[in-house]
């Protein structure tokens, strides 16, 4: 079924681009289907028995190099968020886009190809396939950031988002070579844990790649740029889904990192700083899109904390955190589209009391905000619950400060929160809204209803989470739970509500404050900009167009790599020479090819190169091999007609050359010449297996008719090769017809 | 064109041409079994006409039609066997009674050979075209006018 | 393996990499040439050790004619080369009365492009 399910997007992306040009709604219609299909495929799979969907595709066999999914509960739980919500936030763009608007077939199809994508990322069973897909995952958002890139400022935010994640995947793919490496396996469930020193590299490899894609302290910056992008863009693959992919890769790579040191303490510190810093930034922001982008910066950055102290609770809490986060931050996502539409701006300073105007609006994004803070009765209630248990289970200093950094940030949730809902729908004069539009209000209402349902029924979710948090840490045997009684954990939780709303009730009372400006972003702009001036200055010195250079630097490259044969050489095997004729030989043909270097006539040389070749037709004699020395012989004379005839009318000597450069070229092709020597001498003294001669022989006797073992491997055994040769031939032939031609027009 | 007017030459090369064509025909046939094959015979029978062609002999002309006959001739070769359900380049291997020569035991190889002379005679013929017309005389004269 | 098979293919590489680096065409070609003797004489010493000519049924111990069906090939080819590039020589002759391989252009302006802090 994956593969058809991969078709089916790679269908939906031709048919959306189609449908697209008629009317971007019927292109958006057409990109639900393929998710459609794949979320019942999804829930069709939870009721089965728990068995894998697994599909190869083999590329190169030897070297691993195939597609290779597998959809275990993990995965199944991340279908269901990608294809689930995705369908949704189609049916929200049509509402988005309104009736009125023209054909777009880039914006389906690229959301589309975005949705494939993610289902590729987190089906993949192999780090190859893991990797094609996450960068797919990267350029397809990059496509979708700079969709209205008519302004700068888009193009600059799309730009920024590219070059961090893309980064970020170079840094993953070099930690995923390290680990294939160690343990000579390119498919992710049989990667041995890593350890020591390279396990260390490796860890801190991948961290940087699943910092960039989820947005964490330092390279969180491009996630409020990325906010240029549309709305349902920014609901679907900012909030719910791709920045999830980092997170995800985390809880993959989890079990593998477990004995590196270094992946708990980086991970935490990057998780740690990102969700407070993220709670600040959602608290100083008057738009409110970026207010929620700095609020996914710091649930991503809890998700991120959970998953790098990998205990068997962190682990389960994380995974139910994954997938309330979705519901609810996607909700939160279409209400903010939907009243930048119906109302015309996001600033806080100038939204307010929308509850009367838009009441099934704020109800559910008063659902999907509660369910953010952690308060019950909702699903995100029971995830932070577990969240809390899990950092409150630590001991000694863990516990400590663990506990302390998610009590903070969860006040800073808390708060952000209030504020959020506060200014938007709360007291203040009403905004003047239009129409209601159904199509945007409807996926938000599911949603959001969604994490009330998960709470009532939660049997569901528990079902869910507990099966993909067992399937990565066998330990993992938790449930959810609605109501705990009056544990600890939920002591705190409450203290947490209530501070953080009287928090967020002080900070929206004050007045707005003007953006703060964005130094990291700018920052970031810079080394982009630094880099494109670099780029330049580095192609001109390397690609200076000087074909003599050129060639004489790849030489010495090529000559440096031969140095390891040195030591493969069996010096002792050698022989002088197989024959006394060799080295007589040997000597003509290496004295006719010095000749013909230094020889200052263009005749002289081209006579050289007869002898040459009349030296080598000899050899090929004593090798036993008559076939070559008669085609030699012949080749000979034809080439030297020709050089005759077509040189004949060139200067008779050839340019002067420049006395250093000459010496330069010297050194470097005697360098060129040993390497080749060395690396043919160690080649040839150590055969793999001894040549099939009887078989030949027999196999060209039975089959080509033919005594001529040479003749017939060219014209029967190996007759393709032929066939390609004498295209070759005629191809040559043309193409000299074919400039002598020009010539005879030119003169005409 | 570097051509000789010397009488002695031209009777030389009459005289040698014969033989040439005749080697090169052994030496096609002969390939299969003994040194030798279509291309070494294509080279001898290019060398004959770049001998003809260099003393004034004769003019090189039409190496396209002997390119196109020749890559049909190869690819038909090759082709041929899906035909009657076999595989690409499924050969036939049939005995023929050749005087000189004796048995040849030969097939749709010496065909598939015939096509790879066939093109060797044609890039010889397309050389000394090329070459040829890019004379040093005849540009200098055009292009600058000189007798 | 015999030394001065060895050192006749060191030979052909260092002169035939010394011609191609120089700047007229003919030069070229003859390293090219070159080059492709080394090549096939490479192919032929990889096949073993030099016994009788590989003809079914005529001695005990034939060479290997696996490499020498790949050598044949390659003389072929590296004939082809010469042939096109000694067209091509003749070609530049007729445009600039030399056969001197110029700097690339299109590189050229890139370097400019740079020095002279154009945008591209």
């Amino acid at each position: 079924m994956i593969p058809v399910l991969l078709a089916a997007h790679l269908a939906g992306i031709v048919g959306a681009s189609v449908a697209g040009y008629r009317s971007a709604r019927a292109g958006l219609l057409v990109a639900s289907i393929p998710p459609a299909i794949t979320t019942i495929w999804a829930l069709g799979q939870l009721n089965s028995a728990p068995q894998q969907a697994f599909y190869e595709l083999h590329w190169v066999q030897g070297l691993g190099l195939s597609l290779r999914f597998s959809v275990d509960e993990l995965a199944l739980l991340m279908t269901i968020l990608v294809s689930g919500i995705g369908v949704l936030v189609f049916f929200y763009s049509t509402g988005y886009f309104g009736s009125t608007a023209g054909p777009d077939a880039r914006f389906p199809s690229s959301l589309l190809a975005f949705s494939g994508s993610m289902l590729g990322l987190v089906w993949a069973d192999s780090v190859w396939t893991l990797f094609i897909f996450w960068e797919f995952t990267s350029i397809t958002s990059f496509l979708l950031v700079g969709y209205k890139h008519v302004e700068d400022s888009v193009r600059i935010a799309a730009r920024r988002a590219l070059m961090i994640t893309g980064a970020g995947g170079l840094s993953l793919l070099a930690g995923l070579l390290l680990l294939v490496r160690e343990s000579n396996t390119t498919i992710l469930d049989q990667i041995s844990p890593a350890t020591g020193t390279v396990g260390t590299v490796a860890a801190v490899l991948v961290l940087i790649g699943a910092a960039t894609k989820s947005a964490q302290v330092p390279f969180h910056v491009w996630l409020p740029g990325a906010m240029a992008a549309p709305t349902p863009v920014s609901a679907y693959l900012h909030s719910a889904t791709m920045v999830k992919a980092g997170v995800f890769l985390m809880a993959v790579m989890g079990p593998i990192f477990a004995n590196a040191a270094v992946w708990k303490t980086v991970g935490a510190a990057c998780g740690i700083a990102s969700m407070l810093w993220g709670g600040i930034g959602a608290l100083r922001h008057r738009d409110a899109k970026l207010m929620l982008a700095w609020g996914t910066v710091s649930q991503l950055g809890l998700l991120v904390t959970l998953f790098a102290i990998g205990s068997p609770k962190a682990v389960f809490a994380g995974i139910a955190l994954l997938l309330a986060h979705a519901l609810f931050k996607a909700t939160l996502f279409l209400v903010v589209g939907e009243i930048d539409i119906r109302t015309g701006t996001r600033d806080i300073a100038e939204l307010g009391g929308l509850w009367r105007a838009m009441p099934l609006t704020c109800a559910v994004a008063t659902a999907a905000g509660l369910s953010m803070a952690g308060a019950p009765p909702l699903l995100g209630f029971m995830a932070k619950e577990a969240a809390l248990e899990a950092v409150l289970g630590l001991a000694g200093a863990e516990q400590l400060v663990f506990s302390c950094a998610v009590i903070l940030g969860s006040v800073l949730t808390v708060a952000y929160t209030t504020r959020f809902l506060i200014t938007v729908f709360g007291p203040g004069p009403a905004t003047v809204v239009s129409p209601p539009r159904l199509a945007m209000t409807a996926p938000a209402a599911v949603l959001s209803i969604a994490g009330i349902a998960g709470y009532i029924f939660v049997a569901a979710p528990n079902r869910l989470v507990s099966n993909a948090a067992i399937e990565l840490n066998a330990a993992a045997t938790y449930s959810l739970i609605a109501w705990p009684g009056l544990k600890t954990a939920f002591v705190v939780s409450l203290a947490i509500l209530l501070v953080g709303s009287l928090l967020g009730l002080a900070i929206s009372r004050q007045r707005v404050r003007p953006t703060p400006g964005s130094q990291g972003a700018d920052w970031a702009d810079a080394a982009i900009d630094g880099i494109l001036t670099v780029a330049p200055s580095l192609t001109a010195r390397i690609q200076h167009g000087s074909l003599p250079v050129y060639v004489v630097t790849m030489t010495a490259m090529a000559a440096l790599a031969t140095i390891p044969f040195l030591s493969e050489i069996p010096y002792l095997q050698l022989d002088l020479w197989n024959s006394l004729i060799e080295p007589f030989l040997a000597i003509v043909i290496v004295g006719s090819a010095i000749a013909g270097t230094f020889v200052g006539s263009r005749l002289g040389a081209a006579l050289a190169l007869g002898a040459v070749g009349l030296g080598m037709s000899a050899l090929f004699v004593s090798y036993g091999a008559p076939d070559l020395a008669l085609t030699q012989l012949l080749v000979e004379t034809i080439i030297v007609v020709a050089f005759v005839l077509g040189l004949g009318r060139l200067r008779q000597s050839f340019p002067p050359v420049d006395t250093t450069w000459k010496a330069a070229r010297i050194v470097i092709a005697g360098a060129g010449g040993i390497g080749v020597t060395l690396a043919i001498a160690a080649a040839s003294t150590s055969p793999t297996g001894t040549p099939p001669l009887a078989d030949v022989s027999e196999q060209a006797v039975e089959e080509g008719g033919g005594k001529n073992l040479v003749n017939v491997i060219l014209t029967d055994l190996r007759a393709l090769d032929t066939l390609g040769e004498v295209v070759v031939l005629a191809t040559v032939a043309i193409g000299i017809l074919a400039l002598a031609r020009i010539n005879q027009t030119e003169v005409a | 064109m570097t051509a000789s007017r010397s009488s002695i030459v031209h009777v030389g090369i009459r005289a040698a041409s014969p033989l040439a064509i005749t080697v090169g025909v052994y030496l096609f046939f002969a390939g299969h079994s003994q040194p030798g094959g279509g291309f070494a015979a294509g080279l001898v029978l290019g060398a004959v006409i770049t001998l003809r062609t260099v003393t004034g002999l004769q003019r090189p002309t039409n190496a396209t039609g002997l390119l196109s006959s020749g890559i049909v001739i190869v690819t038909a070769t090759a082709a041929a066997p899906l035909i009657w359900g076999g595989t690409f380049f499924d050969q036939r291997v049939v005995s023929v009674e050749l005087p000189v020569l004796g048995t040849v035991k030969s097939g749709s190889a010496l065909i598939f050979d015939a096509g790879v002379t066939i093109i060797v005679i044609g890039l010889v013929i397309a050389l000394l075209d090329g070459l040829s017309t890019s004379e040093p005389s005849a540009i200098e004269t055009d292009a600058e006018g000189r007798p | 393996m015999s030394i001065a098979l060895l050192l006749t293919v060191g030979g052909l590489t260092t002169t035939g990499l010394y011609l191609i680096t120089a700047r007229s065409l003919s030069r070229i070609i003859l390293g090219f040439s070159l080059l492709g003797h080394a090549a096939v004489l490479s192919l032929l010493i990889a096949g073993g050790s030099p016994r009788a000519a590989p003809i079914a049924g005529t001695a005990e111990q034939m060479s290997n004619p696996v490499p020498q069906a790949l050598a044949l090939t390659a003389i072929v080819i590296s004939f082809g080369l010469t042939l096109f590039l000694l067209a091509l020589a003749g070609r530049q002759q007729t445009l600039s009365g030399d056969d001197l391989v110029e700097d690339d252009l299109e590189d050229g302006r890139i370097a400019n492009a740079q020095s002279s802090e154009e945008d591209l």
